[in-house]
């Protein structure tokens, strides 16, 4: 099974990944919102950043309505921001039962993402990244972050219910997406932020643990248990019982589209070259061929954690899920997350979006990319990107200057 | 003489049917309202605040916390107005317009009530308009605008340029927050202050009316 950091040692110098997908939209003079809804467009916007940028790997446009709107949750979509969704009305664990009938793979949007990465694999030549909302976070969508904070102290069964059950269809999606050909999947965790590494490991870690085992057939990078309670993970497993049944069938159907992009990948690796099509070729005479072990191996993604915020008191914990590396934000001290993460979990991240991204000029942008390089210079394990998903009008030059000061 | 040692930890831990009890007992035991509010309450808040600054507690524990003091706060509520105890100032809330997160607001608006202050939430989606009137009808000493969305920001901006035009910019200490927002932003867009996170908020806009 390939890992994040087999890539980074085989690169042979930094890799340089800003977490891009809105700003892909200026490229096709789109919206965010016909993004969403068109996957040959959504593949043209990142295919067109990767021309104009280079960066090492490419992630699709960052949402974390999808899952929800597949379950029935109303959702904004508004022109040029994030998705939103306005409402969360689940209270018990009978209220659940509704939502268990809906297979999330027949969504339309989701269709839409699925078909976005399979695009994306057939143009693009650097590692193709999707993402997966993480189950606690899908969680609070369905509660409302507040009730779903309040009920691990005062209602932890019900936690574990929900929680169990959004780890179901995010299997089933990430396995869809690692079928559709992505080789990252980042499973967005940030309603996580907020809680304590001893909740942490019960209410959220061991179900990413479980999700990771599901997605890549794998425990994942470290063989310890969450670093919490382990009464805590066993309860976890049990929870998702229940939808024991879905996740068989689901298992089968992915194995089949496993199978199926198996042969696929397999005829590349002997010698079909991707190339970005239409719009021109993304191959650059300095990329590592990174995307190379992949192919060998090409049903188990490598799964990325990431969490928005300070999550200085939680890195020891993430390393714990069994995630292949860590995308933390701008307020955390990645020297100490250094200094903490397993060495074989990759650390990405983890310049400010929107202060240093959106609001500084090039020098700025400069300047906060070296600091940082230079902070991480005793460190193999590291990717330089942005601490979360940079906004749509995030200027060019800034992203210029991150990807040539990030190559010097 | 009530012994305030329990209701303060059954606060802290978030038992809101016992802070509820506990503040009941202590109206019948001849206890004021005022001094319930405030060696009951106020200080176990205080103390949830502080331990929350200090990552000895997290936002689920603050949000029991929060719960819990407004369970014992319905019950003083009455006396309270009665008595006109003297607030200790009065903040306006809101998440900005396009924007539906409402988590940071929350707890900043339960610092502030934790601190003795009047506060009224205007709810997420808050349009500048809406701000404006709330200014005008309740003449707060605060203003307070939360934003999680980059492309909401723009909108604490729209609301400081409406407080201008209707006149009503003197009257009040504008405070900006949220994920996106940089205390750089909140000095562009000329507001009054910044606070990276709901524990210090209370803190700045003390700082703000000091001397005053």
């Amino acid at each position: 099974m390939p890992r994040l950091i087999d890539l980074v040692r085989i690169a042979g110098r930094r890799l340089v990944v800003p977490l891009l997908g809105y700003p892909g939209a200026q490229l096709t003079c789109s919206s965010l919102k016909q993004n969403e809804f068109n996957p040959v467009l959504h593949c043209e916007s990142i295919c067109r950043l990767v021309d104009r940028f280079s960066p090492d790997a490419a992630f699709f446009m960052m949402d974390l309505s999808v899952e929800a709107g597949a379950l029935g949750l109303p959702v904004r979509y508004p022109l040029y921001e994030s998705p939103t969704v306005e409402e969360h009305p689940v209270r018990s664990l009978a209220d659940l039962e509704a939502f268990k009938v809906l297979d999330p793979l027949d969504d339309a949007l989701v269709q839409a993402r699925i078909r976005a990465m399979e695009l994306m694999k057939e143009r693009l030549d650097v590692p193709r990244g999707g993402y997966v909302i993480g189950p606690f976070t899908l969680a609070g969508l369905l509660m409302g972050a507040s009730e779903l904070a309040m009920a691990t102290i005062t209602d932890p069964d019900l936690v574990h219910g929900v929680v169990g059950f959004c780890t179901d269809v995010c299997v089933r999606y990430a396995r869809a997406l690692a079928a559709a050909g992505a080789d990252m999947i980042a499973i967005l965790e940030p309603t996580a932020t907020f809680l304590s590494p001893q909740a942490f490991d019960t209410f959220c870690g061991a179900y990413i643990r479980g999700l990771i085992t599901e997605v890549t057939g794998n425990p994942g990078m470290t063989g310890a248990a969450p670093a919490g309670d382990v009464a805590g993970g066993t309860d976890a497993t049990g929870g998702r019982a229940g939808a024991g049944a879905r996740t068989a069938t689901g298992t089968t159907d992915a194995a089949d589209k496993a199978d199926a992009a198996g042969v696929r990948n397999g005829s590349e690796s002997a010698g079909i070259e991707r190339t970005t099509g239409a719009t021109g070729s993304a191959s650059r005479a300095n990329a590592p061929d990174i995307a190379g072990p992949r192919r060998a191996d090409a049903m188990t993604p490598m799964m990325i954690l990431h969490i928005c915020g300070d999550t200085s008191h939680l890195v020891r914990n993430m390393c714990a899920t069994g995630a292949h590396g860590l995308s933390l934000d701008s307020p955390v001290d990645f020297a100490r997350a250094a200094r903490e993460a397993d060495p074989e979990v990759v650390l990405i991240g983890n310049v400010d979006p929107v202060g240093v991204m959106v609001q500084e000029t090039p020098d700025g942008v400069r300047r906060a990319v070296r600091a940082l390089l230079d902070m991480m210079e005793p460190y193999e394990n590291f990717i330089l990107s942005t601490g979360c998903d940079l906004p749509y009008e995030t200027p060019f030059e800034n992203i210029d200057a991150f990807m040539k000061e990030g190559r010097l | 003489m009530f012994d305030f040692a329990e209701m303060k930890a059954a606060l802290e831990h978030g038992k809101a049917a016992q802070v509820k009890e506990f503040a009941e007992k202590a109206l019948a035991e001849g206890v004021g309202a005022e001094e319930i509010l405030n060696e009951g309450l106020i200080a176990a808040m205080a103390v949830v605040g502080e331990k929350f600054k200090k990552n000895e507690v997290y936002v689920p524990e603050v949000l029991v916390a929060a719960r819990a003091m407004y369970a014992g706060l319905d019950v003083l509520r009455p006396l309270l107005a009665k008595s006109g105890v003297k607030k200790a100032g009065k903040l306006v809330i809101g998440t900005v317009k396009g924007d539906l997160h409402d988590i940071g607001k929350n707890l900043v608006k339960m610092m502030f009530e934790g601190a003795g202050y009047e506060v009224v939430d205007l709810g997420t989606d808050v349009s500048p308009a809406k701000f404006v009137d709330a200014v005008r009808s309740e003449r707060p000493d605060f203003l307070g605008m939360s934003a999680l969305l980059t492309t909401t920001m723009p909108s604490m901006k729209s609301t400081i340029e409406a407080l201008k035009d209707a006149g009503l910019r003197n009257h009040v200490k504008v405070l900006v927050g949220g994920a996106p927002v940089t205390s750089k932003y909140a000095s562009e867009i000329g507001a009054d202050g910044y606070a990276p996170d709901a524990s210090s908020a209370v803190d700045v806009a003390k700082e703000l009316v000091k001397g005053k």
